[in-house]
Order: structure tokens, then C-alpha cells, then sequence
């Protein structure tokens, strides 16, 4: 039992290291991005002690070490809460960390400046640790942020590109908005429970909670991509592809995800806050898969097919299950990882070319990239006893057979077969079919860093699923019986978003391109959100405060209300009373002359 | 009516028919009016002295009066003329369009 604790800090000491090696001279090193898959490779060994020994026994452990400091009446503590959550998180969260380092060691290889990156991903690892292991609100708060910066400088790794610049820019402020909600909370909670740790606020908590579980959801809309908040996720893909990879799909956009979960018993308790985040998650998961339908970068595609799980994982909070929530989360990641590891091997073997259009034939000339895309899309799409169906397909069971609402679930079963169709189409456009790209290409994919990395995540994206449903504790009750209907619903919509894409593409192959339909306008421009959110607003504020201040202070105000209306309105009345020409001479000459003439014709008249 | 008055009443009668028939200058017309105003000047303060209208001997004095303020007026109108057109000629006010 002692092992426990000093194996976790052991582990996570470890990835600190070659942090603190930045300042020696091994960082300089051509060896440093070795040095840090090695120490993060170790870790996940050593971090798999603590959990194997949490799986045997069930234990839980609340590491509180250092006494921060004392507000008030408040305690501020470091402590690390290793329960059922962390203790499974960090160990599969560590084992794509490894794998995705050595990738990033094969794709990055020609980059001057490969060791900060690989710098950068260690820091993001350790916050994203620091976040997972937080037993109080205020050490939960500083691995958010810390993922949040680290998504900035990942993002905008290339920054001389001006759209890399604003996607970063894009990703801090949305994370801001939800940022604004968890402090909400964080206040909420400091000021009715006097308390930021876990244990307090379970305990104390019995009063109306809409307040604080609100701004928790409003955190988890904006750091996981949430709909309202969701755009920039698929502007990240700006990001060099380990870094899409790394954080926004397997581990940061699970933060706000993870943060629910972990607020489980008070969610439990609330049926309004249920509501909403089931309709919340359901209209995500909706959303972008119409999205991603016809976008036509292989990344985006992929980062949509992100957002949509994430959405999924909110519904099954909503409805109540945050352990199911949470195997998808551990499953989501090993194939989505790989998913993009595949993407980024296609990318770089024809040489940075992005578009699925210009894709094509990569199934005979990348045998093993080929076959690593088919089963991380079968395992994304729920094919039966691969890695996605043991949380995908109890999701929707469960899902179908609880007392909820309908429309939201019948949303949850047409974004499922839209999967199919979007996975159908990276698959058939990008490896089917003659080769549509130019014939001056470097496809190799010989490299052992590659192969391990991507064999490493295919032996997770078929086996783990098993192994980790059938190792961890039981939770709640998943549901047994059900009707034949309900059972097959999730494999049945499935196989129709397969068939159904599939002969859509062998059907349109040869026509000529029709001029784009309403329908398809919606989805390829994001259902127009990122274009009113990002330019009505902005635009209508700016031109309401100009108007007020140039138009209705210096022009109406000081020069139109009193002066030139005065002017004007005499003008106007002169013009309009007066018929005369202004024949002046004329005028007194006739005057003249009729007092002359009456003058005269008087003096006879007597 | 003796003489005084018909001489008075003709200076009267000359610049009425001087202001209202004008040439080419505007100001000729103010003239006439000024002109006009010294000869009902004149004839007032006469008839007032001459038949002791006491009481009317404060008439003479607002007549210069608004004498003045009417000229000033007129002065102002021709300055307005004048700083549109340069001069002051009766064949330009036919241009004034508002």
C-alpha cells in the first residue's frame, strides 16, 4: 500500500525533469526529444503500478502535501486526489502521450526547433496532469489555464502564418468565455460552502446548486466545444498535426468533459442542470457532424468527428452516467489519436497536401497508414468488439432505454450514423479510387518511429476497449434486457450511414458538379456561425458606437438641432411664401407711376 | 399751405421719385431714402414749431430714430449684396435665387 503514493509522485515528478533540464545544455541537444519520450514512456510504466494496484484492491488515495496557504477561514492545500478517475486517466493518458512524442519525432524531424516543441508538450502534459489529479477547485483551475496557454503557443507553433495566429487567438477566447463560468462557480462555491476541495462541497452541499453546476457547464462548453462556443476547435487544426493529435482530441477538449464528471454527485442531484446539458451535448453532436460532412480538409473532418463525440460524452452526462462518460473518454482517445497520426502520415507523405480532393489510391501505396485509417474509423464508428463499441454502444443503449427526451435522443441516433457517413468519406476519398494528386510525391512511410508509435495506438484502438471494460470496478448498472429494436439501434443506424455514403459517393463519381445547394452550403460553412458570431457582432458594435459618436453627437447634437434647422426651415419658408423675381426696379417704377397716375386723375376730379 | 411747405413737400416728392427710379446702384436708392427721411424731418419740426404742438415736439426725434435703425438695415442688405457680388448694381439682385 505504500507504493501507491510514492509511484504516482514518482511518475509525476518524472515528467518534470526534463523541464527542468531546459536550463543545462542536454537541451540543446540533438538527443532531447528522446530524452523526453523516454521520461514520458517511463512515467506511464510507473504510473501503471499505482493503477493496477487501484484495480486490484479499489483503493483511493488523497495525497495532500504542501499547505499552500490560508485564506480566511479557507485552506489552500496541494493535493492530489487519486481515485477511480485519475488513477485510470493518467495511465492512458501517458501511453498516447508516448506515442504521439514518437510521431511528433518523425513528423517534426525537420524543424529547427523541435526541442521547445517538445518542451511544449511536456508542459501541456503536466498541466493536463495537474488538472486530472486536482483535489481542490484552485489546482483544478491552474492545470485548466495551464492547458489553455499551452494550447495557445501550440496552436500558433507556426506563427508566421497569420490564420495559425488567429486560431490561437480564436481557441484563448473562447476558453475565456468558459473560463468566466468556472470562476462563477469557484465564487459560488467560496462563498456559500466556504470551500474548494472536492470532499467539502460533496459533504456540504443540500441547497439550490443551479447556480454553480451552471457555470461548470459553461466551463465545459467552452474548453470542450461545446455548441455556442465550439469554433475553435476545427481552427485549432492550424496546430502542426501532433498537436491536434495531443490536445484536441484525446486530452485537453476532455477537460471540460472530465470536469463534469468529476462534479458527479452534485450533478446527480439536479434535474434542470441534467436538461440542459443533455440538450446541449445532443445539438453538439448534431451540429458538427452535419458540419462535418462536407468539409474538405482531412484535419477538420477529424476535428469535427472530435467535437461530436465530445457532445456524445456531455449526453451521457445528461443523462446520468458519469462512468460511461468516462470510458469513452479513455476509449475516444487511443483511436481519435490515431486517427490524426494517420491523417498526419498521409499529409506528410504527399508532401503538406491537406484537401481530401486531391487525395486519392494511398490503399496499395500506404499499406499500413491504410489499414491503421480503416480500423480507427470502424472503432469510431462503434463497429462491434473493437475499442469504441464498449462505451459508444452502452452510451446509446443506455441512452435508448432511459427515461429521457425523445428529441434528444433521436438527434444522438442520426449524428451516430452521420459518423459512418463522414469516416466513409475520409476513407473513400483518401485511399480508394485512382491517385488525384500530383506525380511528384515522397510517400514513405519506413520510418520505425512512425510505425511503432501508430502500431502502438492500433494494438490500444482494437484490444483496450476489452481490457479496460472488463479490469475496472463495476459502477452503475448498465441494462440488461431491452427489446431486440432498442439493442440493434446503434449498429443499425450505423451500417445505414455506411451503406448510404458509400453508394452516394460510387453514384456521384462521374457527374458533373452541381452548383451548390442551400443544404450544402449550411454544413461546408459551419452553419454560418463562425460568420455571424466573428463579423455581425463585432461589425454592428463598431458601427453603432461610430454612428453614436460622429453622427449623433457631433453632427445632430452641436451643428443640425439648432442652427442649420433654423437656417433650413427659414430657407424653405422664404422660398415657398415668396412668388416675386426680385425685379426691384421694375416694382418701383410701377409704383411710381400708379401714384403719378392716381395723383393726377385726382387733381381733375375735384 | 405756403411756401415752405410746398418746397419741403417737393424735396419730399424728389427723392421718392429718385428712389424709385434707379439706374444701376443700389446705393443711389438708400440715398433717396436718407433723403427722404431729412425732408419729412424738416417738415415735421416746421409744423411743430410753427403751431406750437408742444406736446408732438418728441416726434422729430424718434422719427430719426428709426430713421437710423432703417438705414442701418438697408446698409446691411446692400453689405450682403456687396460681398456676393463685389458691387452693389441692381442687375445682379435679379440672380438672387433662394
Amino acid at each position: 500500500m505504500n507504493m501507491f503514493a510514492s509511484c504516482m509522485i514518482t511518475a509525476l515528478i518524472l515528467l518534470t525533469l526534463p523541464i527542468i533540464m531546459t536550463s543545462t545544455k542536454l537541451y540543446k541537444d540533438k538527443l532531447y526529444p528522446y530524452y523526453v519520450k523516454t521520461a514520458t514512456s517511463h512515467a506511464f510504466m510507473i504510473s501503471m503500478i499505482p493503477a493496477m494496484m487501484f484495480i486490484y484492491s479499489g483503493q483511493e488515495m488523497v495525497i495532500s502535501n504542501w499547505h499552500w496557504m490560508t485564506i480566511q477561514t479557507m485552506k489552500l492545500s496541494m493535493s492530489f486526489k487519486l481515485d477511480y478517475f485519475s488513477m485510470i486517466f493518467v495511465p492512458v493518458a501517458l501511453f498516447v502521450t508516448w506515442s504521439i512524442m514518437e510521431f511528433s519525432m518523425w513528423y517534426m524531424h525537420s524543424d529547427p526547433y523541435i526541442n521547445r516543441f517538445f518542451k511544449y508538450l511536456l508542459m501541456f502534459l503536466i498541466t493536463m496532469m495537474i488538472l486530472v489529479t486536482a483535489n481542490n477547485m484552485f489546482q483544478l483551475f491552474i492545470g485548466w489555464e495551464g492547458v489553455g496557454i499551452m494550447s495557445f503557443l501550440l496552436i500558433g507553433w507556426w506563427y508566421g502564418r497569420t490564420d495559425a495566429n488567429t486560431a490561437a487567438l480564436q481557441a484563448i477566447l473562447y476558453n475565456r468565455i468558459g473560463d468566466v463560468g468556472f470562476i462563477m462557480a469557484m465564487a459560488w462555491f467560496l462563498l456559500h460552502l466556504n470551500a474548494w476541495d472536492l470532499q467539502q462541497i460533496f459533504m456540504s452541499a443540500n441547497d439550490n446548486l443551479n447556480l454553480p453546476l451552471f457555470g461548470l457547464l459553461l466551463a465545459a462548453t467552452g474548453k470542450s466545444a461545446q455548441f455556442g462556443l465550439h469554433p475553435w476547435l476545427p481552427s485549432a487544426m492550424e496546430g502542426p498535426t501532433p498537436v491536434s493529435a495531443l490536445l484536441h482530441s484525446s486530452t485537453m477538449v476532455v477537460a471540460g468533459v472530465f470536469l463534469l464528471i468529476r462534479f458527479h454527485p452534485l450533478m446527480e442531484q439536479n434535474p434542470t442542470i441534467q436538461t440542459l446539458t443533455l440538450c446541449l451535448g445532443a445539438v453538439t453532436t448534431l451540429f458538427t457532424a452535419i458540419c462535418a460532412l462536407t468539409q474538405n480538409d482531412i484535419k477538420k473532418i477529424v476535428a469535427f468527428s472530435t467535437s461530436s463525440q465530445l457532445g456524445l460524452m456531455i449526453v451521457t452526462i445528461g443523462i446520468n452516467q458519469p462512468y460511461l462518460a468516462f470510458l469513452h473518454i479513455c476509449t475516444h482517445a487511443f483511436f481519435k489519436a490515431m486517427l490524426f497520426m494517420c491523417s498526419g502520415s498521409i499529409i506528410h507523405s504527399l508532401n503538406d497536401e491537406q484537401d481530401i480532393r486531391k487525395m486519392g489510391g494511398l490503399f496499395k501505396a500506404l499499406p499500413f497508414t491504410t489499414t491503421s485509417l480503416i480500423i480507427g474509423s470502424l472503432a469510431l464508428t462503434g463497429m462491434p468488439f473493437l475499442t469504441g463499441f464498449y462505451s459508444k454502444d452502452l452510451i446509446i443503449e443506455t441512452a435508448n432505454t432511459s427515461n429521457t427526451n425523445a428529441w434528444a435522443l433521436l438527434i444522438t441516433l442520426i449524428a451516430t450514423s452521420m459518423t459512418a457517413a463522414y469516416s466513409t468519406r475520409i476513407l473513400f476519398f483518401a485511399l480508394l479510387g485512382q491517385p488525384r494528386f500530383t506525380p511528384i510525391i515522397s510517400i514513405n512511410e519506413n520510418n520505425p518511429y512512425l510505425i511503432n508509435s501508430i502500431k502502438r495506438l492500433l494494438l490500444g484502438s482494437v484490444f483496450a476497449g476489452y481490457v479496460i471494460s472488463h479490469s475496472i470496478t463495476p459502477t452503475t448498472i448498465p441494462q440488461m434486457t431491452m427489446p431486440h429494436h432498442l439493442k440493434m439501434a446503434a449498429l443499425a443506424v450505423t451500417i445505414l450511414g455506411f451503406i448510404l455514403a458509400l453508394e452516394l459517393n460510387l453514384t456521384m463519381q462521374g457527374l458533373k458538379f452541381n452548383h451548390s445547394s442551400h443544404y450544402f452550403k449550411f454544413s461546408n460553412l459551419l452553419g454560418y456561425y463562425p460568420t455571424i458570431m466573428h463579423r455581425l457582432a463585432p461589425k454592428t458594435s463598431l458601427f453603432m458606437s461610430q454612428k453614436s459618436a460622429s453622427m449623433l453627437l457631433d453632427h445632430i447634437w452641436l451643428e443640425s438641432v439648432l442652427p442649420k434647422s433654423i437656417a433650413f426651415f427659414q430657407m424653405k419658408s422664404s422660398t415657398l411664401v415668396s412668388n416675386q423675381k426680385g425685379l426691384i426696379k421694375l416694382y418701383f417704377f410701377s409704383f411710381m407711376i400708379t401714384m403719378a397716375l392716381s395723383l393726377s386723375i385726382l387733381n381733375y376730379h375735384v | 399751405m405756403s411756401m415752405v411747405y410746398i418746397n419741403i413737400f417737393l424735396a419730399f416728392i424728389l427723392s421718392l421719385m429718385g428712389m424709385l427710379v434707379y439706374r444701376s446702384h443700389l446705393m443711389s436708392s438708400l440715398l433717396c431714402l436718407e433723403g427722404m427721411m431729412l425732408s419729412l424731418f424738416v417738415m415735421m419740426s416746421v409744423t411743430i414749431l410753427n403751431n406750437h404742438l408742444t406736446l408732438a415736439s418728441m416726434m422729430p426725434i424718434v422719427l430719426l430714430v428709426f430713421a437710423a435703425c432703417e438705414a442701418a438695415l438697408g446698409l446691411s442688405l446692400l453689405v450682403m449684396v456687396s460681398n456676393t457680388y463685389g458691387t452693389d448694381h441692381v442687375q445682379n439682385l435679379n440672380l438672387l435665387q433662394c
